[in-house]
């Protein structure tokens, strides 16, 4: 898999480069700003983008902004984005404006190097991958009388994933089950939370993830 | 007081005078007339009484005595000497007329203008009375419709009869475009004159501008002064508008005479005057809505007003200074429209009466500013604050964790090359790998409370969001601003909400609180209502205490309703353009 790096701490970036390199992975580009990025993805398109959320020159929301700008203009090049600390807003920006193939993890994944390619292959693979604790903070998040109250444990555990961004395969290979089992929970969710029957995609990951935050 | 006496006793003698003459000039005419010119007599020996400095009040004497006077001849025609007078000064009323509006209300001349002006009627009422007095006829020169002479009112100085309609009519000619120059110079006047001299102003300058006209159309129509003696219409037009320039003073005077009454009223109003309002009493009792207070603080030696705000005295003659109390350590100085300076006696005795309100408004002024100064400072201080701890979050993301992560990266390649057993290296690696995790944490964590980025970054609301869904106790939030507001106020509107949300789960029990923030009228509201058990306390030394400084810098309010059992109420409200 080719893999470009955006991340303007250059140690880092060498670091990540390294880790991955030794994975197996191919590193087309190491570069520090959103203009870098794009110039070096027109030039050798990988697979996925690694790009953290801050970059010069005003280290609020580059990451974000390049990411929109590639999906636009380079709709086969997935986006990893990664940010020092997780905010729904960030998620929520990226799940609406740029489509599938995108991911938003916090930036200390790097250091599980199996859970980054995996993230890294869902990507490149048009899935969308949400950070566990974003997904976890959401559902944990203390409500009064709520309607995640009539979910079973076991569809609390699909509504997770769902909120991370898994696939309903991705979802039957974790818990051990088969698809149709995972698809009746879906189907249960999205009846009992009363959410838009959306298609297996990151409009389902934005629909729960909305949810979750406003109920 | 003899003035009036004299003027008295000299209408009586003329009344007397023409009573005597029987026919001639018609008795009713002359007393109305002579009676109103008394009144201006006692008019202007009381505006000579009340306002001394001011010349206007000879002048008011001066001029009906003279109008008196230059009938003689037509009373006395007898005796030479009083039509020797009468002639001398037939024409002496321009000269006055001249003295009294261009000089009112000061009775000083104060410009170059004016001064020539005033230069040209007196020459000309000298040209007019010397030609009377030395080459008189009275015979070829009037007729019924004109001034009517008897041919034996002789003066003194008579040198010899002799036909001088033609000087004659040519000084009427001269009278006539002096008339138009008098009346572009009042509108002028009238026109130049700040708001308070113009209402002071106004009713002399329309008497007399009304003499001056109707004296234009005695020209343009009969080429010479009306006979007003034999003509109805034109005796009164005369006689009431030389009634009017005294009865208009009059109108004027008692604008000033208020001003006696007014200082009483003003001490009595002072006792009452809440501070800070001290100005608009003055401004009251003065009768200059533009007047401006400005209070000397003697520790910055400088000028402050009433809310302590630096003052600068203005420059130029557009606007006029009084400073009260010694020169070397003055209380106050007025700012007032320039008309006022013709007044000192009543600026004066006015500041005397303001003189210990003026005190009390100097010390709170100064308490003031320095309040407004203290208040400044403190903002400054805790947006000191805010830039500190935003540069340290700051740091602590781009360096330590950058750092940590870079290291953490190390230790999986060293993982990875050193393969799953060295002598249990991989196990300390493995240690090594979990403590840097929690490091990291903790320093997420440290960093999101010392200043969260997400509130630089992405605003107010979306920070409030994010501290709704770590709260332990379930926040339901109500209407937030859709815009960013001043870094502080969302910093202190965030910090309220964050300290609120920890007490709330430490000591409230609530089941639900409530977060609201809304941006109205300039201002800011945050509410924070829980269903709780209520009994807080701010002086608990909760940090509810750092907090209301923290509002207080921005010149907020914050307010806590906390009874026993009815749950917690904050509100702040931020001041918010």
């Amino acid at each position: 898999m080719r893999v470009a790096l955006a991340d303007d701490a250059a140690v880092l970036r060498e670091g990540l480069a390294r880790v991955l390199a030794d994975a197996g992975l191919d590193v087309t580009a190491q570069v520090g700003t959103a203009d870098e990025l794009l110039t070096a993805i027109a030039a050798s398109p990988p697979d996925v983008a690694v790009v953290d959320i801050h970059m010069p020159p005003t280290w609020t929301d580059e990451g974000l902004v390049a990411t929109e700008e590639i999906r636009r203009r380079f709709p086969e090049v997935g986006v990893l984005l990664l940010s020092q600390y997780i905010e729904a807003d960030y998620a929520l920006r990226l799940l609406d404006g740029s489509g599938a193939k995108v991911g938003y993890l916090l930036k200390e994944r790097v250091l599980d190097v199996a859970d980054l390619i995996s993230a890294l292959e869902r990507v490149a693979n048009g899935e969308t991958v949400v950070d566990p604790a974003l997904a976890a903070q959401l559902i944990a998040r203390p409500r009064e009388e709520t309607t995640l109250d009539r979910l079973t444990p076991r569809e609390h555990e699909v509504l997770a994933l769902l909120a991370e961004g898994f696939t309903d395969r991705g979802i039957a290979e974790r818990l051990f089950v088969t698809q149709n089992t995972v698809e009746t929970h879906v189907r249960h969710i999205i009846g009992k939370l009363g959410l838009p029957a959306a298609p297996t995609d990151n409009r389902r990951v934005h629909a729960v993830l909305a949810y979750l935050r406003s109920a | 007081m003899l003035v009036v006496l004299a003027g008295g006793a000299l209408v009586a003698a003329m009344i007397y005078g023409a009573y005597r003459n029987g026919l001639w000039p018609p008795l009713e005419k002359a007393v109305i007339s002579w009676s109103l010119a008394f009144v201006g007599v006692v008019i202007g020996a009381v505006v000579w009484q009340l306002r001394p400095e001011s010349r206007t009040g000879l002048y008011l004497v001066a001029w009906p005595l003279v109008g008196l006077v230059s009938d003689f001849p037509v009373v006395f025609s007898a005796s030479r000497l009083a039509v020797t007078l009468g002639y001398l000064v037939s024409d002496a009323g321009v000269l006055f007329i001249a003295l009294l509006v261009l000089t009112y209300p000061s009775g000083r001349v104060t410009s170059q203008l004016d001064r020539v002006l005033i230069w040209i009627a007196g020459a000309f009422a000298a040209v007019y009375g010397l030609v009377n007095v030395v080459l008189f006829d009275p015979r070829p020169q009037y007729d019924a419709t004109i001034l009517v002479l008897q041919p034996h009112a002789v003066p003194l100085t008579h040198i010899g009869s002799y036909d001088a309609t033609g000087i004659r009519n040519a000084l009427d000619a001269v009278l006539g475009i002096l008339a138009v120059v008098f009346l572009a110079v009042v509108l002028r006047k009238l026109v130049r004159a700040t708001p308070g001299g113009r209402r002071v102003v106004l009713p002399l300058a329309a008497a007399s501008g009304f003499a001056a006209a109707q004296y234009l159309v005695q020209i343009l129509v009969f080429g010479g002064p009306v006979n007003s003696w034999t003509n109805d219409s034109w005796f009164w037009i005369v006689t009431l508008t030389a009634f009017a320039i005294p009865a208009s003073l009059a109108a004027g005077l008692l604008w000033g005479r208020r001003a006696r009454v007014v200082v009483a009223d003003l001490v009595v109003e002072l006792e009452r005057t809440p501070p800070g309002s001290v100005r608009d009493a003055l401004a009251r009792a003065l009768g200059d809505p533009t007047l401006e207070l400005a209070l000397w603080l003697p520790d910055r030696r400088s000028y402050v007003d009433a809310d302590g705000r630096p003052f600068a005295l203005p420059t130029g003659s557009q606007r006029a200074i009084t400073v009260l109390g010694p020169a070397d350590a003055p209380v106050a100085a007025l700012v007032h429209d320039p008309v006022l300076l013709e007044r000192r006696a009543l600026l004066s005795s006015v500041a005397a009466a303001a003189r210990l309100a003026l005190e009390n408004e100097r010390l709170q002024a100064e308490l003031r500013a320095q309040l407004a100064e203290l208040r400044v400072s403190r903002a400054r201080i805790v947006e000191a604050g805010d830039e500190e701890r935003r540069r340290l979050e700051r740091n602590l993301h781009d360096g330590a964790q950058q750092r940590l992560l870079s290291l953490g990266l190390a230790l999986q390649l060293a993982r990875a090359k050193l393969g799953p057993d060295a002598n249990g290296a991989a196990d300390l690696l493995q240690e090594a790998d979990e403590e840097l995790r929690s490091a990291l944490d903790e320093l997420r964590e440290l960093a999101r409370g010392i200043h969260p980025a997400v509130l630089t970054e992405q605003g107010l609301t979306a920070a409030l969001r994010t501290l709704a869904e770590r709260s332990s106790v379930p926040v339901a939030l109500g209407a937030l601003p859709d815009h960013r507001l001043p870094p502080a106020t969302e910093a202190a509107a965030y910090f309220l909400v964050a300290e609120a949300l920890t007490n709330v789960a430490k000591y409230a029990q609530a089941t639900r609180v409530r977060v609201q923030v809304a941006h109205e009228d300039e201002r800011v509201l945050v509410d924070i209502d829980d269903d709780g058990v209520g009994g807080a306390d701010p002086a608990k030394g909760s940090g509810l205490r750092g907090l209301a400084d923290r509002v207080h810098a921005l010149d907020g309010e914050l307010e806590l309703r906390s009874a026993p059992g009815c749950g917690t109420h904050l509100r702040a409200e931020i001041p918010c353009a």
